[in-house]
């Protein structure tokens, strides 16, 4: 038995001891934001909900359960919309979350990008998905298409990295 | 031999009949102070890292890659490492050096120096940088609510008890990948009856979990798993760049998310490469950090058994929680899946949080009896509600929960039930009978829950499921119902997230107002500072019914 036999086996010797039913940069330190919104502003549902609008242009201030009852808001009219995540992402730089602010960045890119088209972008980037141009493919499209400009750069990093890691789908 | 009669009694405690390992480090059968930890190292040039933990740039796995250019602050990078790692672990447990002042230092980190960091310390030294370093100025709890028979109408039950009793955060998940939608149903319109405002999630698969998000269905997640090998990251079928990418996906739509990791993780896996495991849970740690995720679930989680073993494993797991912590994450800090037999084990393991407080103390306390948590046998389990409020009363702390009345559980549970109901016929589904809600108002497990139809009832899911449902019919299918109130509640949880405040590091909501790191961060400086347990709170956590007054006697 090889170490790596042995010593999974111990964990699962130790685990079964237990009889469980189951067994579950900012490289840039402040990219820029320029809505205005810092802490101080926050929580902006609260302080600045005049200021808020859903991806289709209803105001959060404005918005009653009514109106859903009614069918005047519907699924779509409720989601966040991409001037909310900058401003989000401007509140986490004025408390250092750079990483986090840089993540909702690429998220207000994203709410362009189709449910199902997201899922796959997703699944394409697990390992031994896709080959390095696909990937290069899916940059521009995210970059000419839904002009998401920070999310192609995340996945032209990720095929630089999948050829030398060998990550890249093998045919 | 002749046989003691001392260790015969000693054998048969519940202690003797947990497992133990010794050390091993070549294998990665070490909690911390691994001799084959790298040592900590960092070159920059023209801002950007070019070695790292003893590494050049060209010998960099995808892991340090991502680390090296998403998740430290380079500015200070080399100067922190240079630093002294006893002076930052004295920094930690000071009580005249700030959060922020830590940050400044810890932000700036590689993963080998935070580990060289953490072994100087002990537990004691630990609970103080906990306390402090805590991103929420309150502590809060988060509990799993399943059952054996993914049962929606006992979900929403005990999903009612559970707000009730305090908990911020719930979670469910399901036996059958089927019920996912009726599960997270249930536990959606349970916590909102128990209290307006208590975040909901259905652990899944990552693509679907993600998807039930997206249509309302939940308000967050917390399983995106992290590993801290290569290898290992590759057989969990991601890397950190898919994962940064997901995170994306998630605030796109509105939902807060955690990452999730924990040692052990990769012992289990077979892949270690001979490294301590806080050093490996390290790597998670930065790698959830540079991807932009808020927070983590962490402290081992799942694979509790494995750090359990080892000499110093339930220290290694405060360790990997203050980690998380001084990289300003908030910290979901596990305490759910058991890890022994000894009740007096799980509780000193509980301890390390329950006492200085932590984001979310369990992530999560079983709601439910041992037998229905489909997440593995917990360490706390509903049997363990006093428990619970009893420490918190004689320690004076506050780890999240209340005392209740039975007749406030019971309404509440009731009135969860009714509504699951109501919903079910307004949504389609097979109908829920008078019977059942009886029978879940006053269950304590999913024994004396009335069997269904599944054969229907996922049929009947599957059709809901084609039709697109959303929270908006849900909204609409509450009101038509008789519950405009639990409606509203569903109205203003979809509210939260085109506002997008729950987003931010260790948000909750209280009374509809969203509480965070961002404005309520922790500012404990010492004796009679930062989050204290008084005045209503103290006085809700020390009257449990059962205390007699002196005036009664």
């Amino acid at each position: 038995m090889n170490n790596e036999e042995l010593v999974s086996k111990i964990a699962q010797e130790v685990l079964k001891k237990m009889e469980s039913p189951a067994s579950g940069s900012p490289k840039v330190s402040n990219s820029g934001g320029n809505t205005g919104m810092d802490s101080s502003n926050y929580p902006l549902g609260e302080k600045s909900a005049d200021k808020i609008y859903s991806s289709t242009g209803k105001k959060l201030s404005d918005m009653t359960m009514q109106q859903v009852l009614d069918g005047d808001l519907k699924a779509e009219d409720i989601r966040i919309a991409p001037e909310t995540l900058n401003m989000q992402a401007d509140v986490a730089d004025s408390v250092k979350n750079y990483p986090f602010a840089k993540n909702l960045r690429r998220a207000s890119e994203l709410i362009a990008v189709p449910d199902d088209r997201l899922l796959e972008i997703y699944n394409a980037l697990r390992p031994g998905r896709s080959s390095q141009q696909e990937l290069l493919d899916i940059a521009d499209e995210l970059r000419n298409k839904y002009h998401a400009e920070d999310s192609a750069k995340l996945v032209e990093e990720a095929a630089e990295v999948y050829v030398k890691r060998n990550k890249l789908r093998t045919d | 031999m002749k046989k003691s009669k001392r260790f015969e009694v000693l054998a048969d405690r519940p202690v003797n009949k947990d497992g133990f390992v010794e050390e091993w480090p070549e294998e990665g059968l070490i909690a911390m102070n691994s001799p084959l930890d790298p040592k900590p190292s960092v070159k920059v040039e023209n801002g950007v890292i070019v070695e790292m933990d003893g590494k050049a740039r060209d010998q960099f796995d995808m892991i340090d890659t991502f680390i090296a250019d998403h998740a430290i602050i380079v500015d200070n990078a080399e100067k922190v490492c240079g630093t002294d790692s006893l002076k930052i672990a004295r920094m930690l447990c000071d009580i005249n050096v700030t959060r922020d002042q830590v940050l400044e230092y810890t932000l700036s980190m590689t993963p080998a120096k935070a580990v060289d960091v953490l072994n100087n310390m002990t537990v004691l030294e630990m609970m103080m940088g906990v306390t402090k370093m805590r991103a929420r100025k309150q502590p809060s709890n988060q509990a799993h609510v399943t059952n054996v028979k993914d049962s929606a109408v006992q979900i929403a039950a005990d999903a009612a008890e559970g707000a009730l009793r305090g908990f911020d955060e719930l979670e469910t998940t399901v036996g059958v990948g089927r019920f996912a939608p009726t599960n997270a149903i249930g536990i959606l319109i349970g916590s909102q009856v128990g209290r307006p405002g208590v975040l909901t999630q259905c652990a899944l698969e990552e693509a679907t979990e993600l998807q039930l998000g997206m249509r309302g269905f939940t308000a967050y997640a917390e399983t995106i798993s992290v590993y801290g090998t290569e290898q290992v990251f590759t057989d969990g079928d991601d890397t950190p760049y898919s994962k940064a990418f997901l995170a994306s996906c998630y605030a796109s739509r509105g939902l807060k998310m955690r990452f999730t990791s924990g040692s052990g993780s990769e012992v289990l896996m077979g892949f270690a490469d001979g490294k301590s495991m806080l050093y490996l849970e390290s790597r998670c740690l930065f790698v959830t950090k540079g991807a932009g995720s808020q927070g983590t679930q962490n402290g081992s989680v799942s694979c509790v058994g494995v750090p359990g073993a080892v000499p110093g494993g339930v220290r290694e797991i405060l360790a990997e929680n203050l980690l998380a912590m001084m990289l300003g994450l908030e910290c979901a800090s596990s305490n759910d899946q058991t890890f022994t037999h000894s009740d007096l084990r799980k509780v000193a393991r509980s301890l390390m949080q329950m006492v200085p407080g932590t984001d979310f103390i369990c992530s999560g306390y079983s709601s439910t009896p041992n037998y229905d948590n489909m997440f593995a046998g917990s360490n706390w389990d509903a049997e363990d509600y006093d428990d619970w409020n009893v420490i918190q009363r004689d320690l004076k702390i506050d780890a999240g929960l209340r005392p209740v009345k039975e007749d406030e559980v019971v309404a509440a549970r009731n009135k969860a039930a009714r509504a699951m109901q109501g919903l079910f016929k307004e949504l389609g589904l097979p109908e829920i009978t008078d019977a059942e809600v009886e029978a879940a108002t006053y269950a304590h497990g999913s024994k004396e829950i009335i069997d269904r139809n599944s054969v229907e009832d996922i049929k009947a899911i599957e059709q809901m499921m084609n039709r697109g449902v959303t929270a908006i019919d849900f909204i609409k299918g509450l009101n038509n119902a008789g519950f405009p109130d639990i409606a509203e509640s569903i109205f203003n949880m979809t509210k939260q997230k085109v506002a997008g405040d729950y987003l931010h590091t260790s948000a909750i909501i209280k009374d509809w107002h969203v509480i965070s790191a961002v404005n309520q961060p922790n500012d404990y400086l010492g004796p009679m500072t930062g989050y204290q347990v008084e005045g209503k709170t103290w006085d809700d956590i020390k009257n449990i019914e059962r205390a007699i007054a002196a005036t009664d006697i």
